[in-house]
């Protein structure tokens, strides 16, 4: 006869209707079906057992069995964990970031951060590799670093580092609370994420200007963990699918946005928003911000070891990329440019 | 197990309220329960969860305006102001049918939002103005509705604890809801005010006019009487609420300006001293902790309503009903209505309204609509017997032969005057919901 | 033994009154921070982190000082209008099976939740500059040790009010101005009227 399915509870740190909150049950139902019946992921969104911000330490006690985030989040911890989501913009894209997860070292590096000098009780897997983020919303355009001094501004693990520098006062909000945040005037101006995002969780209502790509979160990657006694009971084909089915919905998760970010972003300025570029001068103090940043968090060893061993990988693995690829604005413009 | 978790849920609820009427503090109560049920059915993950729950509480944004306001109103309090913002009033409404009638409510109305303690304001108002409209030949029971009435209003009208509470609880815009109570707030008071004036022509008895020889106080003295009462008050609220609003500060901000203000103000009328000054951070410490005590409680409390599918039961329940918007907002108002005859706002808000304020989006009702929905029904809670607070505190304070019930029968008039202004707001919720359209676009 | 239970009642309020000058601070903070962001366009990083310290320090550390004032909200139209003795029997059996438990379930996680922040050296995710965040969680067990010896005090005051019949009296503090001002009244008028029974169970008044 059926036994009873293994029950576990999966919460995300996303708002119910976030399309975040959507990549997270993508991989709940693949795993439900993956597993035959055998286990079944009962996904919660943000806030339902705790608050964004505190799912890590809910999954490490057991109150969670599981959870999907980023690593960004857990960065009062130890900033070091931001390299293992939002890394410095070493010029290499989210997909290099998880290449370098796998074959460069960095889940040895992420596993000894959290199992030892954390002492977390987590098993982590890095999934789901993001496009580059917008510098975000604002009541007015920005022209130059100088224009967010003093701003009132949101955003997530170093890239909070990063705007320090450009002298802005950033206060760190999990995503579903940013836009009631702006609305009672916490925060001036914030990024979250993606258009699609963006849009759901009511940006184009409280600011009217978007400015894209920036180099303070150039890539990241989602997070799924696990509480590590949970997960090492369970059967052995289980874990295994476990960890399969958060590299399947990797690829499902970028395809999928690449369809509806690109949607989303028409509606956006259909709403009459002003979607502008980050202007250069802006791109140039990043990089700056970025050297110092990463210069200052170096004191720590920790720190230290995980980000020369990403720039060792991002050396190569984009020098092989630019070497080798041909350009796409260049075969693009051929098709598609209008006059 | 005997029973399936979302029977533990509803029987958690259930032995909740049997308990409730025990009389212990409902804080622990619910901590209890909470950890308790958890611990039955999630074993010793509940702990962490009830930390991380009381940690939520400790860390959470919205709740930093309460004990600055409480502070604002304290001060305001005890700077002794009251006689003086009072009499200024009377002397200008002398001209209007039922004037001395018409400046408590003024007066209650401004005090209370100034410092949204109604206890208070009733009391204070009950040795001042409640003894010179019984001289003047005031009907007894128009009096006391007067007194009561108009000094619930400053949990409505913002800046009020009651909706930061509101909007803590369900997540939304303190901001929006300030907006949103401003207009039916004001309104409130305005048909408290009409309606004591229509009495007052139609039966002068009942609130006869003031002599003549009161009455004839030569303008300069009635306007320099208001500067220096009427006026400040005014433009201490007005500042901070405007501040909110057009979102100039955060809400936490005004309030901390607006306490900065109060005791500026208490300085200039120099009816402020640091024994009074030390009253004021005494009691907001022990009122904030009431507060939020609560809020510690009920957060453990409603994670394990949630965990155990309690909240599943409800809904399901309720979706069950087969009602539609309407009557799903008319079962809740009366739910509310009747929750507030033995208990007050703040166990209401807390641990009640969560039940159901996820189904507002199911039924496509705006959260800051039923917010002032809400607020505005919660005023009858201070009026409704058996526990009304206010008309206990005015039988505390009254005269002898002012019986309670003379004082519940005074009360009603005004308890039908916001159920209809609660049908009006139903019927236009343009009244709630234009300003803060107009102002944050739609 | 009396001395005892009014010492652990002073300490409490010593430390409720202690914590309660936080709210002169956080305004002073914020008053400050208001300051440097509108008018030298400047704001701090560490208003949002300290203003939240500041809030949570004052209510938590209030818990046991609240309840040695018999502060705390209580579902109490029945309550009210009971003998002294009855509801002393009442809360001391629930002490026993609501209060205690708790607290010790307080104490217990907080503990836990405590040291884990302590050992990471943790500091606060909310900004950059984010400051040590452990003294502020250590405040959830040491809340939880003074609710605890609060609780024991209240028990005792329960056995008393069934031994002689009435509460005992509670140290003198600053009250509600409408608790004054009903007292008054009733002392006047002597007279025990409706409100003035209500003596023993004060509702926070808001
Ligand atoms: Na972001
Ligand atoms: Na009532």
């Amino acid at each position: 006869h059926a036994q009873a399915p293994i029950k576990l509870k999966f919460q995300s740190t996303w708002p119910n209707k976030d399309i975040f909150h959507e990549f997270a049950g993508d991989y709940v139902k693949r795993v439900n079906a993956m597993t035959g019946g055998r286990v079944e992921l009962e996904i919660l969104p943000a806030g339902s057992v705790v608050p964004a911000f505190q799912m890590l330490d809910a999954v490490s006690s057991g109150i969670l069995d599981g959870g999907h985030g980023v690593a960004a989040y857990w960065y009062g911890k130890n900033k070091a964990f931001s390299l293992f989501g939002t890394a410095p913009a070493f010029g290499w894209d989210a997909d290099e970031l998880l290449g370098w997860i796998r074959y460069g070292g960095g889940q040895e590096l992420y596993d000894d951060l959290v199992q030892n000098t954390l002492k977390l009780n987590v098993v982590g897997m890095l999934t789901g590799p993001m496009p580059g983020q917008p510098l975000g919303w604002f009541k007015k355009e920005i022209t130059s670093a100088d224009d967010m001094k003093g701003m009132k501004y949101r955003t997530v693990g170093l890239g909070a580092d990063l705007f320090k520098e450009f002298g802005a006062a950033v206060t760190i909000v999990p995503g579903g609370e940013i836009v009631p945040a702006i609305d009672r005037g916490l925060l001036d101006g914030a990024e979250f994420n993606n258009p699609s995002s963006d849009l759901v969780l009511g940006f184009p209502d409280v600011a009217k200007v978007y400015m894209l790509g920036s180099y303070h979160q150039a890539l990241e990657c989602f997070e799924i963990l696990f509480n590590k006694t949970k997960f090492e009971g369970l059967p052995k084909d289980v874990q295994e699918i476990l960890k399969g089915a958060s590299d399947a919905t990797s690829s499902t998760m970028m395809w999928k946005a690449q369809d509806r970010y690109s949607k989303d972003l028409e509606a956006i300025k259909a709403r009459g928003v002003k979607v502008l570029q980050t202007p250069r001068p802006v791109l140039e103090a990043q990089l700056k911000a970025w050297d110092t940043v990463i210069a200052n968090l170096s004191a720590d060893p920790i720190f230290k070891k995980v980000v020369e061993s990403q720039k060792e990988w991002a050396k190569r693995i984009v020098g092989f990329r630019l070497e080798y690829e041909p350009d796409s604005k260049f075969a693009y413009d051929h098709f598609f440019k209008t006059a | 197990m005997f029973l399936s978790d979302p029977a533990l849920g509803i029987l958690m609820l259930v032995l909740f309220l049997i308990f409730l009427m025990l009389g212990f503090p409902i804080a622990f109560t619910l901590m209890a329960l909470g950890v308790g049920f958890g611990y039955f059915t999630q074993g010793d993950s509940i702990f962490n969860l009830f930390v991380q729950r009381t940690y939520s509480v400790m860390a959470n944004d919205v709740l930093i305006s309460i004990p600055l306001f409480l502070f604002m109103g304290y001060v305001i309090e005890r700077a002794n102001i009251l006689d003086r913002l009072f009499k200024a009033i009377q002397l200008a409404a002398g001209w209007i049918p039922g004037s001395l009638a018409v400046a408590t409510l003024i007066t209650c109305a401004l005090f209370a939002t100034a410092t949204g303690i109604v206890g208070a304001v009733v009391t204070l108002m009950g040795l001042l103005a409640f003894p010179a409209m019984l001289r003047a030949g005031y009907n007894t029971k128009i009096a006391s509705g007067v007194v009561c009435a108009g000094g619930c209003l400053g949990i409505l009208i913002p800046p009020s604890v009651m909706l930061i509470l509101y909007g803590a609880t369900a997540g939304v815009s303190v901001v929006k809801l300030y907006a949103a109570a401003f207009i039916p707030g004001i309104s409130l008071a305005l048909m408290y005010i009409a309606y004591v004036i229509i009495r007052a022509m139609i039966n002068p008895s009942l609130a006869p006019k003031l002599p003549v020889e009161e009455r004839n106080v030569p303008t300069s003295t009635i306007i320099w009487a208001l500067l220096t009462s009427f006026f400040p008050l005014v433009a201490l609220i007005t500042s901070v609420l405007g501040c909110i609003i057009f979102g100039l500060a955060t809400p936490s901000e005004a309030a901390a300006i607006g306490a900065a203000g109060a005791i500026l103000l208490a300085l200039a009328y120099r009816t402020f001293s640091l024994e009074k000054l030390k009253d004021s951070v005494f009691l907001t410490a022990r009122a904030s902790a009431m507060v939020c005590w609560l809020f510690v409680g009920s957060a453990v409390f409603s994670a394990v309503f949630a965990l155990l599918g309690g909240q599943r039961v409800v809904e399901e329940f309720i979706m069950g009903l087969d009602l539609g918007p309407v009557g799903f907002l008319i079962l809740t108002q009366i739910i509310i209505f009747v929750l507030g005859w033995p208990l007050e706002w703040t166990e209401i808000i807390v641990i009640f309204l969560p039940i159901f304020l996820p189904l507002l989006d199911h039924f496509g009702i705006d959260p800051i609509f039923f917010g002032v929905l809400v607020a505005l029904n919660l005023q009858t809670s201070f009026l409704s017997p058996p526990v009304a607070m206010a008309p206990f505190y005015l039988k505390g304070v009254a005269p002898k032969h002012v019986s309670i019930d003379e004082i519940f029968s005074g009360v009603m008039p005004f308890i039908f005057i916001v159920v209809f202004a609660m049908a009006l707001l139903y019927i236009f919720p343009g009244f709630a919901l234009w300003l803060p359209n107009y102002l944050y676009g739609g | 033994m009396q001395s005892l239970l009014l010492a652990v009642d002073r300490i409490n309020a010593f430390i409720g009154k202690l914590f309660a000058w936080c709210i002169v601070i956080l305004m002073l903070a914020i008053c400050y921070e208001v300051f440097r962001r509108y008018v030298l366009r400047d704001p701090t990083t560490w208003a949002y982190d300290v203003s939240l310290m500041l809030y949570g320090a004052l209510f938590m550390m209030a818990g046991a000082y609240t309840l040695s004032r018999n502060g705390h909200v209580r579902g109490d139209f029945l309550y009210r209008n009971w003998a002294p003795p009855t509801q002393a029997k009442c809360d001391l059996v629930l002490y026993f099976l609501f209060y205690f438990p708790g607290i010790l379930a307080l104490i217990y996680s907080g503990w836990g939740y405590f040291y884990l922040s302590w050992l990471l050296n943790e500091h606060s995710s909310f900004s950059p500059d984010g400051p040590v965040i452990w003294p502020f969680k250590a405040i959830i067990p040491i809340t939880g040790v003074m609710m605890l010896a609060q609780g024991v005090v209240e028990v005792v005051r329960c056995w008393i009010c069934i031994r002689d019949g009435d509460w005992p009296q509670r140290l003198h503090d600053v009250e509600e101005m409408e608790k004054v001002i009903l007292e008054e009244a009733a002392a006047r008028q002597e007279a025990i009227t409706n409100a003035a029974d209500r003596e023993g169970t004060t509702r926070g008044a808001l």
